[in-house]
């Protein structure tokens, strides 16, 4: 069976929110909630990088585990998913996901009624019968049971976010990394890592430089 | 290798490494700003994004067009600390010490039995509780039992009910018990203040505790031990039970149920440890209240039920107080 994982690529991503616009459109999701954001990381400065990020459908999620009436499952895809039946709105599963993926329509509301949980499902949809429209209403559109992917990752327009099967998408990025920028030293390799070789060397006397004086004080 | 020859390559390799740190201390003060060495990085090794990956373990907040709260924070790391305190530290432990003191008080009125009256009952009966007192007793009491069924339902429900009722069915009584918790918490918080300024007076440690100390309230021997118009006991429920933790209860409390403030998810997950385990501990210290004022102490339930005590329970339980009231005083602590 396949294991389903998101991947967004730094070196690609344009900050566009396609993909944000994309899923909200495809799930018809209600005000104040978006199941995916992107986030750019020093902004304005060159060497800036923009990652879009929802729920990483993690192998050990931390939503699963604090939730009291243990409302989510887990496909045989690796996608986590859950049943808004069982779902009280206590929010834990917010306060204990690294990437701030449950969303709630009421929003963080007096007396904590903030709603039923809504979070990405990898455009999987939830226990409901798939396709039905009870299911598309509480849980957005089945994508994956029609033999398509995530919406998001369709829409990318740099391709910089990829969804699919964990080795076809690692196998991908593998490549890319491999064929990055320009070819030779300058692909990823030792370079990359560790900087040019003449930049080494200059690092190497520069704390020898150091060092010595170090040593005279 | 021997021994003096180990000892000696152990030494070397600690003076190596004392100098290595030593070497890189003054490097580290003097780091550049986080966007700073991105850009730097980005000249001298195109494609290596260490300083960006760096910085998004700092739990800082980034731009992003989300108007959420904390929408910029790509990763919070707080999280998962929470979830290992929560699951693994007070669930085990409170849950196991909920079952212990419930198992300790079940095994001392086994062996002990209740509290009885030494002399006959006289049949005159004299005012212990007055109404508003009464009243304050039995909001605060009945809103604490709901908040204490529905909050050990949301820590213990899904180890405990859900494999006897079934996850739909207790799924949907959560639902209803999150929201009875919401909307009853704000009336115990209230009822609670209430009942601190009702009796905080009357609570006031006196003289007369040190013989209750002394003699551990006749718990063990049987005999009755004067007190005020509340004994040391009490007392100590009052101030740690009611005052201390249910003070912190209801801070904590008020921080989880309007989180429309602003709170982030590490103010929530703090406030969340915070109420646990206070609620725990103030659960076990109302199980020995619960027991004395019920089934522990003979006439103990009646004098809350209706307000009036006989003079003989009175006089063995409360002397001082019985002997003021029977002067003509207010029966409040003198002086």
């Amino acid at each position: 069976m396949a294991r389903m994982k998101f991947l967004s690529d730094a070196e690609r991503c344009i900050e566009c929110n396609g993909c944000v616009t994309a899923c909200k459109n495809e799930h018809e999701l209600p005000w104040g909630v978006n199941r995916r954001r992107v986030v750019t990381i020093n902004d304005g400065v060159p060497g800036e990088k923009s990652i879009s990020v929802s729920c990483m459908h993690c192998s050990d999620a931390p939503c699963m585990a604090v939730c009291p009436t243990n409302c989510f499952y887990k496909t045989e895809d690796g996608v986590v998913l859950h049943n808004k039946d069982a779902c009280i709105g206590c929010g834990y599963c917010l306060f204990a996901c690294p990437f701030g993926a449950p969303q709630f329509p009421s929003g963080p509301a007096a007396f904590g009624a903030r709603g039923k949980m809504d979070k990405c499902t990898f455009c999987s949809g939830g226990p409901e019968e798939n396709n039905s429209k009870e299911e598309f209403e509480k849980y957005g559109r089945n994508r994956i049971s029609e033999g398509k992917l995530p919406a998001c990752a369709e829409m990318c327009a740099t391709k910089a976010l990829l969804a699919g099967d964990a080795p076809v998408i690692s196998d991908i990025f593998r490549d890319r990394a491999l064929r990055r920028g320009k070819a030779g030293d300058a692909a990823w390799g030792w370079t990359t890592a560790y900087g040019k070789p003449e930049q080494a060397q200059e690092r190497t006397q520069e704390r020898a430089r150091e060092q010595n004086r170090e040593g005279q004080k | 290798m021997t021994t003096s020859n180990y000892a000696s390559w152990l030494g070397r390799w600690l003076i190596a490494v004392c100098l290595m740190l030593a070497w890189s201390m003054p490097l580290r003060a003097a780091d550049a700003p986080p966007a700073q060495k991105q850009a730097e990085r980005q000249q001298s090794q195109p494609g290596n994004n260490a300083p960006m990956w760096a910085e998004v373990r700092q739990d800082k907040a980034h731009f992003t067009n989300n108007p959420a709260n904390e929408a910029g924070v790509l990763i919070q790391t707080g999280g998962d600390s929470w979830r290992h305190l929560r699951n693994d530290v007070v669930t085990f432990y409170g849950g196991w010490l909920l079952l212990l003191v419930v198992a300790a008080i079940f095994g001392f009125y086994k062996i002990k039995g209740p509290l009885t009256n030494h002399d006959k009952l006289t049949g005159k009966l004299i005012q212990r509780f007055p109404r508003y007192e009464r009243v304050v007793h039995w909001i605060t009491a009945g809103s604490f039992l709901v908040l204490a069924l529905t909050g050990l339902g949301i820590l213990f429900g899904k180890h405990v009910l859900i494999p006897v009722i079934g996850h739909s069915l207790f799924g949907y009584l959560m639902v209803l018990g999150k929201n009875v918790h919401n909307f009853i918490g704000p009336i115990f918080v209230i009822s609670m203040l209430a009942m601190i300024a009702v009796w905080a007076r009357d609570n006031v440690w006196q003289n007369i505790d040190a013989q209750w100390i002394a003699k551990a309230g006749g718990l063990l021997s049987g005999e009755h031990v004067p007190s005020g118009r509340f004994n040391f006991g009490e007392k100590t429920w009052f101030w740690i039970g009611v005052t201390i933790l249910g003070l912190t209860v209801a801070v904590s409390g008020l921080v989880l149920d309007f989180p429309n403030f602003g709170q982030t998810r590490a103010d929530m997950q703090l406030a969340n440890l915070v109420h646990a385990v206070a609620a725990i501990v103030m659960l076990v210290l109302s199980f020995g209240h619960i027991y004395m004022g019920t089934i522990g102490v003979h006439g103990a339930y009646k004098s809350m039920e209706t307000g009036y005590v006989d003079e003989t329970w009175a006089r063995e339980h409360h002397e001082e107080w019985f002997n003021d009231v029977k002067a003509g005083k207010s029966g409040h602590p003198q002086g």
